[in-house]
């Protein structure tokens, strides 16, 4: 039988030595501080086909911007203005307080803005982008495993004693019918499309028989890619049945948009009150490849902006005080042509904008140096240039959330630096 | 996605490489024939002593493991009776067979459907009989027409009141919320954006109320003067008794369509609303198919389009006797793969696209398929190409002088270059990712194909070559000039494009992880590429030689390619010889198996290897959907695991004729009927364990073994299941669900 070597990866009991497999030495590198606390989740969200992040967080004071962009612009005083130069399309309006208040829970706004970021790979194909920035890897393809799944190895193999001793099934979870190349490697992750129907023949207290004749089945297979897809299945419903996390319903007063991602934003948050052991959730929402009449104010990426935005909001809204302990981080793999093309859309571009939330991030900022919007500061004349890394802000957060303090093993090859960091948790 | 992932090699090289041990894999596969043949060369016979060398023999499949394997990787999985039926017919010929569908009898697929007359219209004729929302906002706005009498009067009558009383409710809740500055006259600037983002489908109501918002409120301000017509939200709907509904239930078919028919709309939504599940089954009873569309475009003709072209589909992959060419047709809709809810006309422009352009190619030359596809609405559509205008084109020269004209108009970029088709057919579609081209060639190809679009799509019109869109002048694409000649250079490109070593290279190992395995050796890709260029492109050749190769035959790829959820259901129906009236059930599994039909967003298509199919959540569902399946939970699917047994016997007093089946005796019965492979001793202990142990538990309530016969007479004559019928449902589910199930 072909092994295939993503999935050989992602199957811990498994595990053979990993692409990404390090000497102790390193183990022990120079970022040997940890900071990351226990009890700390991470929440992770995909904006699959590149969206538009000049038209996400519009730098509405760049003239050429306004000249580039003629029928697609955000006008200025429709912007939701950040800084005075920075401001928010207007269906992320309700990002607004997440940016400016801290109050009652914190001393500042908890959301912060990375902008002309991404990864420094110039491929325009998705799929390509996609794979490189999951495998945090740009420009390698021979990575099978992701940079979340490392990160969690990371934690594990981290010197500061933080990390936690035990992990149950779901400690890496996916919303949604697969596990994406963010979360495949040597953890085993889990991934679930609906949680009310996560159980076999039916939801009974107690196991069915035909539940237990399958768990049987697959506990003694020897086909040994499902032997071990069937012992997490059986295990995480089993948690699951215990937990009932049908009793976690959202807090008073939140309600999260009737969408495929408010419904995955909805359930990540039920998990995590859940207590199931969840350290790193991620799921992703479609429909960003805006090549055609993507709107301005309105329109088809305004829409996608509301569901987005409101979705993220109403999951923060409904962590409530247990959001202390939790950092969201989103990203897409490219921006878009800071042009608009002949029709009334943007193609595929280099540099995005990126959000940072969280109990403990410094947020009511938008980091980053703007690398500026005249022709001639365009990279290949034609896109945002890129200023900062997106595995410079990932890092950074995967220490301070998961202590994964081995970047190298994280991030191979791009030589992180604490120095480097942005400072934004 | 390995294959995104996989370097191309230099392809000539190995090509030129191979066409010195060419006959080895054909010797090697057909031993015994070659051995007999003394016109072999004793050339070709030392190569393929040589390659014999080097491939393990004893890893070869033999006899009826053949057969399976073919029908595993040919089909989409065997139905009972298929392993003899191809034993009787000789493998070679079978194959032969399948590569020819005109000689296929397919009197059963034909009957199926006959229960779907529409997905046989033209897209136009859809559009106008089976009216997508944009067409009825479009007949509201008195831009399209609304036919004058009969059925298809009422169904716009119904739908023009849903459109406006859902407009209505949208109203006043944005009155009740603060408004949005210009909203409404950005909506109405560009209804086509409105249109493609309100592709509201019930079936995925989650994704679509957000989108659409914005298709409703463009008809906010045009639709003011038509106040008096739009119901306001809060009315109250006419009432309707239970009285009413058993008369009209009570009616003949003919007479209950006529009479849905005369309702006003208002009170048509209330007679429906009303029905209770069952009454609503009642409804279209005794219809035929004809009358019982009637009924659903009543209801929601957008959803019957959507609803029978997912029926099609799954009627041609599970009742097909075509198979190869159905796996074929799979294959390369998910190559070309296009996105249902790209706009509302898409799933009307799909049906043709499936029977049109992708079934008729599925097994011919790959340029032809490649011409059809570029040549088809729904591609244009899907990729953006229709709207690509050329920058010095002579539309793009007239919208400057218009808008010098009118300098205050609200757009002032003249139309322009749209590259994502032009991108997608290099990537994805022909040279693949490494193929050898840059950022400057999508721009080329894309002027190349500027001109290419769709004649009024919202009336469903077909592919147009529009010369005042192309872009003038000459292309150079990767090193070849396209000397400027219309609608011809497109022609030309594609014909570059379909006759690359490297396109050979990139659908040679696509097919060869299809069928052969994750990683298939570049051995055999080389071997079919080098077929693809020899032959021009010809999909059966390059077929045949992947037939021929060891590779294919290699006993350690044997049941090893984990299904993709489309072959798990499919595989499943076929097995268990499933009886569908209602193919909805499947549709949603699919659905929540990750896979939902024309359902993937990104024109990458669905992935093939076993990493994105084998998920913790997945296993849960596929049990789920094997013990639902088996049991006939699923409304409209029937199955049957009662053995043809003799009823009398069981009702004789003669105790040798007394067949009293037990688990073990059932699950030796149904084992090869589901998987004619065989399962492992540790699956059937499993299934048979815990199955004793139900036995044993429930033996009080349960009849006990003794008592069996008469239990079965009595539910012999009452239709509802039996303690073997059950029995056999359980145990078919868990053989179903069984890990061997999931492999083919």
């Amino acid at each position: 039988m072909q092994m295939n070597r993503r999935f050989f990866l992602h199957k811990g009991a498994l595990a053979v030595a990993g692409t990404t497999a390090m000497p102790n030495f390193l183990v022990r590198s120079v970022l040997a501080q940890g900071v990351g606390a226990p009890g700390q989740r991470l929440v992770v969200i995909f904006q699959r086909g590149a969206a538009d992040g000049l038209n996400v967080v519009v730098p509405y004071q760049e003239k050429n911007y306004y000249k580039m962009r003629p029928s697609i612009a955000i006008p200025q005083n429709q912007v939701v203005d950040l800084d005075g130069f920075f401001g928010l399309h207007p269906s992320l309006a309700s990002f607004k307080p997440l940016y400016d208040q801290g109050k009652p829970l914190y001393d500042q706004g908890q959301l912060a803005i990375v902008h002309a970021c991404g990864s420094p790979d110039m491929s325009r194909s998705h799929f390509d982008a996609q794979d490189y920035m999951e495998s945090g890897t740009p420009g390698v393809k021979a990575t099978e495993d992701g940079w979340l799944n490392r990160a969690l190895q990371a934690e594990d193999t981290c010197n500061c004693a933080k990390h936690r001793d035990e992990h149950t099934a779901f400690r890496a979870l996916a919303l949604g019918a697969d596990v994406p190349l963010t979360l495949a490697g040597k953890i085993p992750a889990i991934a679930i499309s609906n949680v009310n129907n996560f159980t076999v023949a039916g939801r009974g207290p107690t196991p069915s028989p035909a539940a237990s004749a399958f768990e049987a089945m697959y506990a003694d297979s020897g086909d040994r890619i499902f032997h071990a897809a069937g012992d997490e299945t059986f295990e995480a419903v089993k948690m699951l049945r215990e937990a009932n996390p049908a009793q976690y319903v959202p807090a008073s007063g939140v309600n999260y948009p009737a969408t495929e991602f408010g419904n995955s934003m909805r359930q990540i948050a039920q998990l995590l009150k859940a207590n199931l052991g969840v350290e790193a959730a991620f799921t992703d929402v479609n429909g960003w490849d805006t090549h055609q009449n993507q709107g301005g104010v309105n329109g088809q990426l305004a829409n996608r902006l509301s569901d987005f935005s409101a979705s993220i909001a109403a999951f923060w809204r409904d962590m409530g005080d247990q959001g202390a302990n939790v950092t969201l981080v989103t990203m897409s793999e490219f921006g878009r042509t800071a042009r608009e093309n002949g029709t009334a859309g943007t193609d595929h571009g280099h540099a995005n904008a990126m959000f940072v939330l969280g109990g403990q991030v410094k947020g009511g900022k938008v980091y980053g140096k703007w690398p500026g919007l005249e022709d001639a500061q365009l990279n290949q004349g034609r896109d945002l240039a890129l200023t900062t890394d997106y595995r410079q802000v990932l890092g950074e957060v995967v220490t301070h959330t998961l202590g994964a303090e081995n970047l190298e093993l994280v991030f191979p090859g791009a030589r992180l630096s604490r120095a480097g960091f942005l400072k934004l948790v | 996605m390995e294959f995104l992932r996989g370097s191309i090699h230099n392809s000539i090289a190995i090509a030129l490489c191979y066409s010195l041990c060419f006959p080895a894999p054909i010797a090697l596969a057909q031993e015994a024939a070659a051995a007999d043949q003394p016109s072999a060369q004793a050339h070709s016979r030392a190569q393929a002593q040589r390659e014999h060398r080097q491939t393990d023999i004893s890893d070869h499949l033999e006899g009826d493991e053949r057969i399976l394997q073919a029908l595993d990787r040919f089909t989409f999985g065997p139905k009972p009776g298929e392993l003899e039926a191809v034993r009787q017919m000789g493998l070679d010929k079978w194959f032969d067979q399948q590569l020819h569908p005109d000689s296929i009898d397919e009197t059963d697929l034909n009957a199926r459907l006959a229960q779907f007359p529409v997905m046989q219209w033209s897209t136009q004729d859809l559009l106008y009989r089976l009216p997508s929302n944009a067409m009825i906002r479009m007949a509201i706005n008195g831009r399209a027409p609304i036919p004058e009498q009969g059925t298809l009067h009422a169904v716009y009558e119904n739908q023009i009141y849903r459109t406006q009383a859902r407009e209505a409710a949208q109203e006043e809740k944005k009155d009740n919320a603060a408004p949005t500055p210009g909203a409404a006259a950005a909506n109405a600037q560009s209804p086509a954006m409105a249109a493609s983002a309100g592709a509201a489908n019930d079936m995925d109501a989650n994704a679509a109320k957000t989108e659409a918002a914005a298709g409703t409120a463009t008809m906010a301000e045009t639709q003011q003067d038509m106040n008096n017509m739009a119901p306001a939200a809060s009315d109250q709907a006419p009432e309707v008794s239970e009285q009413q509904i058993q008369e009209i239930l009570k009616l003949e078919p003919e007479q209950r369509v006529l009479k849905l028919q005369e309702m006003q709309p208002a009170e048509f939504e209330s007679f429906m609303k009303a029905l209770r599940p069952p009454q609503r089954q009642a409804l279209t009873a005794g219809m035929n198919p004809g009358l019982r569309e009637s009924v659903e475009d009543l209801e929601h003709p957008e959803q019957t389009v959507a609803q029978e072209l997912f029926a099609v589909r799954l009627a041609h992959d599970i009742y097909s006797n075509a198979q190869l060419q159905e796996v074929m047709t799979d294959f390369w809709l998910n190559h070309f793969n296009i996105y249902l809810r790209k706009n509302e006309q898409m799933p009307y422009y799909l049906a043709s696209y499936e029977r049109d352009v992708i079934r008729p190619h599925a097994l011919g030359k790959f340029e032809d398929l490649l011409e059809a596809v570029a040549h088809s609405p729904a591609m244009m559509i899907y990729l953006d190409n229709a709207e690509s205008v050329g920058p010095d084109s002579l539309a793009s020269q007239r919208a400057k002088m218009g808008m010098a004209r009118r300098p205050n108009a609200k757009r002032q970029d003249p139309p322009g270059i749209n590259e994502n088709y032009a991108r997608e057919l290099m990537e994805l579609h022909t040279v693949g990712v490494n193929g050898g081209y840059t950022q400057a060639d999508v721009i080329q190809v894309a002027r190349v194909l500027t001109g290419w679009t769709v004649d009024r799509p919202q009336f469903g019109g077909g592919f147009q070559f529009n010369a005042n869109r192309h872009e003038p002048g000459t292309k150079k694409v990767m090193g070849t000039k396209i000397k400027e000649n219309g609608e011809t250079e497109g022609r030309e490109l594609l014909h570059f494009l379909a006759t690359r070593p490297a396109t050979a290279q990139f659908i040679s190992r696509k097919l060869a992880i299809r069928f052969v395995s994750d990683d298939p050796s570049q051995a055999l890709v080389d071997r079919m590429a080098n077929t693809y260029m020899s032959t021009g492109g010809d999909i059966p050749s390059v077929l045949k030689t992947l037939f021929h190769s060891p590779e294919f035959w290699a006993a350690s790829d044997y049941r090893a390619k984990v299904k993709t959820p489309l072959e798990f259901v499919v595989s499943a129906s076929r097995a268990s010889d499933a009886q569908i009236e209602n193919y909805m059930p499947l549709v949603n599994a699919l659905r929540q198996l990750g896979m939902p039909i024309y359902g993937c967003t990104p024109p990458v298509g669905y992935k093939w290897d076993a990493a994105d199919w084998v998920s913790t959540g997945a296993l849960v569902d596929r049990m789920n959907f094997a013990l639902s399946l088996a049991a006939n939970r699923l409304p409209g699917i029937t199955v049957d695991w009662a053995p043809d047994l003799d009823m009398s016997a069981l009702d004789s007093d003669e105790p040798a004729k007394q067949v009293i089946p037990t688990p073990e005796s059932e699950e030796t019965r149904l084992e090869p009927m589901l998987l004619p492979g065989g399962v492992s001793a540790t699956t059937r202990e499993a299934a048979l364990e815990e199955f004793q142990k139900q036995n044993a538990q429930n033996s009080a309530e349960m009849t006990p073994v003794s008592e069996r016969p008469a239990q079965m007479r009595r539910a012999n004559r009452a239709p509802a299941t039996n303690v073997y019928q059950r029995e056999d449902q359980l145990l078919a589910g868990l053989l179903i669900g069984s890990p061997e199930f999931q492999r083919r």
